[in-house]
């Protein structure tokens, strides 16, 4: 797996699939990265990363329920598989240890 | 009522999106814009939808489908690459086969394409192309009809024809003659050659695209003793010196000097018009003359219209001068036509063909017109040797398919999809093909220049063409090799993988559809076989048959002299010096030798139409060439009434339908108060003319004023060393004529030199029957190395049990003798019929199609057929059956 690599954005959108759970679907994606980051991101380039995630065996997808509010169109819900779960854990560690590698910056003064 | 998004964009983004995709973006889209709409209004949102959908229009969701797929077919790739060059590597020799045949046949298909490319390419060179046209004439024939067409069209015209058109016509924006072929005798300094001359108008600079390279078109030929010349002749004569301005002396019935005020590129070898030097018209003999006679048919004539010239008025324009230049000398021939002409039939029509289309229009006779069926027929004999290496190709694959089953089985089993197996091996096949076309890109450079010569053609492989042809060869050979690949892989990709993971096969390889394909090979082989024998044959008869007259050892040689006494007395003087000589056998004078122009004369002898051929001779003519004299006398020198007198050939006697020659006159120049020519002597038919003609009347005759002067030298010398007997010949005449050039010819390569488009043909047939005959001989050597593999434990079998060598020989040749056989059956009659259809119609004497033709024909393809599958049918004979048998 060590030469798998996720993007900066993959990773976002493959966290926020991870915290939304079963309602992890496009537009949910887009206004939880709104909402929680404040960052302004673009649909099609949500759908785009999370069928690139696919790909690589990230996240799983399937068909969820339809509701009222989308003219009876059905959901597809992507759901972060084993895999992605790995992925994001060794990221994070990866970046905890370079983060304790900084020399910590002291307050000198007052 | 409830918003909605804008129609058009959903529609669009369902027409784009891939459609497992579709509903769920659709679905998230809608959402957001239910969600705007209450956020930002109805107007804002709608704008936002349509936005937010059009940046879908991206590639990683539009090419989601054929995205995933390429993901696994470039995966596979390097591993199909991988399994085909193994197979490759495996299988030299089949590899090899394949490789070979394919490039050759690719090569052959490059050259055609150069071929065809170079023909279409004439003229197209002229910015004015589209302008230009050659004017014809369409003339009602009251001589000799040919079947069905009562006229004749040609593009000699009358001299006033080009200048009147300019000034009459308001069409015609520019026109020039254009009268090539005569030659003169060139003199600057030391330095005397003959040259060709070509006559043409002021307009000729502005018209074509001919480029000038030193003077000023404008204003050259407004002096007439102008001449322009090309770069060759300008070094020829003045070396480095710069040509313009100098002064230079032709000598063409009576010395001219001419100025040197241009030089123009020489004419490309696409052109249908070749020059090698530029004079104005009025040099030409007798040009008033000419102007004035509006009978008399001789000079070419190109017209450039206005770019808004209407054709139909030019037509009918063209129509009126007929009627006014024309009339009366129409009239007058319509009063003594031989055959009556119906009134509402047109005695003379100016017609004109567009400069690009001359070239194929091979109706009108000029000197490098072609014939579109060389296009075709050359295309057709590349087409076959490129099927007969597809075919190569298939059947190897074929029988060695058995070697790939395992393969096949464990692809399947692993879980490669028939499609895919179709792909892999429609992709070995591509990269043979790849590497067939690289080989035969070599090969063409290889051999233009000798495809050149063969088909009398200049063409140059230029990095424009070359890249033109390379995409050409990449087409065929993707669509050759999908086309050869195609069949393999679907019978290979067959296979069930359970039946062959079991073992159930036996080790025998199936080589059913393969009989039919061996036999289309060799019927296609044959064919080519027959043919090019055929023509050899006709080849061997023309060159060795008897033509009645003795063409070796003959120097021919011009006497530089003009249609004058002069030349009389030139021929005379060589023979007075020659009697000293013993190297020269006799000496004798002719209007014109064979193969170099004729005269035809037509008269009215009793009220009917007689025509005959007419060679002004001396006395000596006869011995020398050897020609049979059948009854009466040889002229005679001391005689002045034979001056008169004819001798003539059989077929005239026979035309007159005399029973006692001698007693005749033959009253050719339809002379009123006498009785005509009277008749000393009778030859026998000898060839004058090509072989592809009949013997037709003809006559010589020693009547100078009227037959004309001896303005070709012939010369006799010994047998044995010609070249020392030439050298003697031209000392004598650079001795008696210091001033004149010495151009001379061999009487027996001048006749040669009417066959050689003949002759080029069958080096054509017979090096596409070698390629043929090696490729398919190839292809027959594999499928028998395989069915004599194929066989070995039968072999075994059979000799332990008693069978000898010749027995198993017989056993494993049977089969292809009897295809060959078959494949000499169907190509006997397309050959046949290809042969006298085609090629033998041009020839009144012919050698006979006979059945030993066939024979021959088919004992040598059986020869090589056998030949070829004996090697391996030795070989396995020879085993020893314990080697084979004991595994088992």
């Amino acid at each position: 797996m060590s030469k798998e690599y996720l993007g900066e954005f993959e990773e976002l959108v493959l966290t926020m699939a991870g915290i939304l759970q079963e309602e992890a679907y496009g537009n949910a994606i887009v206004t939880e990265i709104k909402e929680r980051v404040g960052r302004e991101v673009n649909l099609s380039a949500v759908h785009v990363t999370l069928y690139r995630l696919e790909d690589k065996g990230f996240v799983k997808s399937r068909m969820g329920g339809a509701t009222h509010e989308r003219g009876g169109r059905r959901k597809r819900i992507f759901t972060v598989t084993n895999a992605g779960l790995a992925m994001l854990r060794t990221m994070k560690e990866a970046r905890m240890d370079l983060w304790k590698l900084i020399p910590q910056l002291k307050i000198v003064g007052i | 009522m409830k918003a909605t998004p804008p129609t058009w964009v959903r529609q669009l983004l369902q027409k784009v999106c891939p459609p497992h995709l579709y509903e769920s973006i659709e679905g998230d889209l809608l959402e957001q814009f239910e969600f705007d709409l209450t956020a930002v209004g109805e107007t804002k949102a709608r704008r936002r939808f349509t936005w937010n959908t059009l940046r879908f229009l991206r590639p990683g969701i539009l090419l989601r489908n054929r995205f995933t797929n390429n993901l696994i077919n470039t995966m596979m790739v390097g591993n199909y690459f991988k399994v085909a060059a193994r197979n490759i590597q495996k299988r030299k020799f089949y590899s090899f086969i394949n490789a070979f045949g394919l490039s050759i046949g690719l090569a052959f298909c490059m050259l055609i394409a150069l071929y065809i490319q170079d023909e279409r390419k004439f003229d197209q060179f002229h910015t004015n192309k589209n302008q230009i046209y050659r004017m014809e004439a369409k003339s009602y024939d009251t001589w000799q009809q040919k079947q069905g067409d009562p006229y004749e069209k040609w593009a000699w015209l009358q001299s006033g024809l080009g200048p009147v058109l300019k000034d009459e016509l308001p069409e015609v924006e520019r026109a020039t003659r254009f009268n090539d072929g005569n030659r003169a005798i060139f003199r600057y300094g030391e330095k005397v050659f003959t040259e060709r001359l070509t006559y043409v108008d002021k307009d000729f600079f502005t018209m074509f695209s001919f480029q000038l390279l030193k003077g000023n078109a404008d204003k050259i030929f407004i002096d007439k003793a102008e001449i322009v010349l090309t770069p060759a002749i300008a070094q020829k004569y003045f070396g480095e010196e710069d040509p313009i301005g100098k002064t230079i002396e032709i000598d063409n019935n009576g010395v001219k000097s001419f100025t040197v005020t241009g030089i123009i590129e020489p004419p490309p070898a696409q052109s249908s018009l070749s020059y090698v030097l530029l004079l104005p018209q009025e040099n030409r003999n007798n040009y008033q003359h000419q102007m004035e006679n509006w009978g008399n048919y001789g000079t070419p004539t190109f017209v450039q219209l206005r770019a808004d010239a209407d054709l139909v008025v030019f037509k009918s324009n063209l129509e009126k001068i007929v009627e006014k230049y024309v009339g009366a000398v129409l009239e007058q021939a319509r009063k003594v036509s031989p055959i009556p002409i119906p009134a509402d039939v047109k005695m003379l029509e100016y017609e004109f063909t567009p400069l690009p289309d001359i070239h194929l229009k091979k109706e009108i006779s000029w000197e490098k017109v072609s014939d579109p069926q060389y296009s075709i027929i050359l295309g057709g004999i590349a087409l076959l040797i490129m099927l007969i290496a597809c075919i190569n190709y298939i059947s190897l694959s074929l029988t060695t398919s058995a070697s790939r089953r395992i393969e096949v089985g464990v692809r399947k089993v692993v879980g490669a999809q028939r499609n895919q197996l179709v792909y892999q091996f429609s992709f070995e096949s591509l990269i043979l093909a790849v590497i067939s076309l690289v080989i035969g890109f070599a090969l063409v450079i290889l051999f233009l220049p000798s495809f050149n010569a063969f088909t009398n053609k200049s063409i140059e492989l230029t990095l424009l063409n070359g890249v033109q042809l390379f995409s050409v060869g990449l087409a065929l050979t993707l669509v050759t090799g999908l086309l050869a690949g195609s069949y393999p892989s679907l019978f290979l990709s067959r296979f069930k993988p359970a039946a062959v993971l079991k073992g159930g096969f036996t080790s025998r390889l199936q080589a059913g559809f393969t009989k039919p394909l061996v036999v289309l090979q060799f019927a296609l082989s044959a064919f080519l076989i027959i043919c090019s024998v055929m023509m050899y044959r006709q080849m061997q008869f023309i060159t060795t048959k008897d033509l009645g007259y003795n063409k070796d050892q003959v120097l021919v040689i011009p006497t530089q002299a003009g249609w004058t006494e002069a030349s009389d007395r030139v021929v005379e003087q060589f023979r007075t010096r020659a009697q000293q000589e013993p190297m020269i056998v006799s000496v004798t004078g002719t209007s014109s030798s064979f193969n170099q122009g004729y005269s035809r004369y037509g008269f009215k002898i009793k009220e009917e139409m007689k025509s005959a051929y007419v060679y002004a001779a001396d006395p000596y003519y006869i011995p020398t060439l050897g020609i049979t004299l059948l009854e009466g006398r040889n002229f005679d020198a001391n005689i002045p009434a034979d001056s008169n007198a004819v001798i003539v050939n059989e077929s005239l006697v026979r035309d007159m339908k005399w029973t006692d020659p001698l007693n005749e006159y033959y009253n050719w120049r339809e002379d009123s108060a006498g009785m005509g020519a009277r008749v000393i002597g009778v030859v026998k038919d000898y060839h004058y003319l090509s072989l592809e003609q009949n013997f037709e009347p003809m006559f010589l005759s020693m009547d100078k004023r009227n037959v004309g002067y001896l303005t070709t030298l012939m010369v006799k010398v010994t047998a044995g060393d010609v070249t020392a007997g030439l050298d003697r010949v031209k000392a004598i005449w650079k001795e008696l004529f210091p001033d004149k050039p010495f151009d001379y010819t061999f009487l027996d390569e001048d006749v040669a030199k009417q066959y050689s488009s003949y002759q080029r043909w069958m080096s054509i047939m017979g090096l596409a029957t070698g390629f043929a005959i090696l490729i398919s001989c190839l292809g027959l050597f594999g499928l028998a190395g395989i069915n004599a593999v194929n066989r070995t434990k039968e072999i075994g079998i059979r000799k332990v049990m008693g069978a000898d060598m010749r027995t198993i020989f017989y056993l494993l040749n049977k089969q292809f003798v009897i295809l060959a056989v078959i494949a000499f059956v169907l190509a006997a009659p397309l050959s046949w019929w290809f042969i006298t259809k085609w090629y033998m119609k041009d020839f009144t004497f012919k050698v006979p199609v006979s059945w030993d033709l066939f024979a021959l024909s088919m004992g040598v393809g059986l020869l090589l057929a056998l030949a070829t599958v004996s090697y391996h049918a030795i070989k396995v004979a020879r085993v020893n059956p314990a080697d084979t048998l004991k595994y088992e």
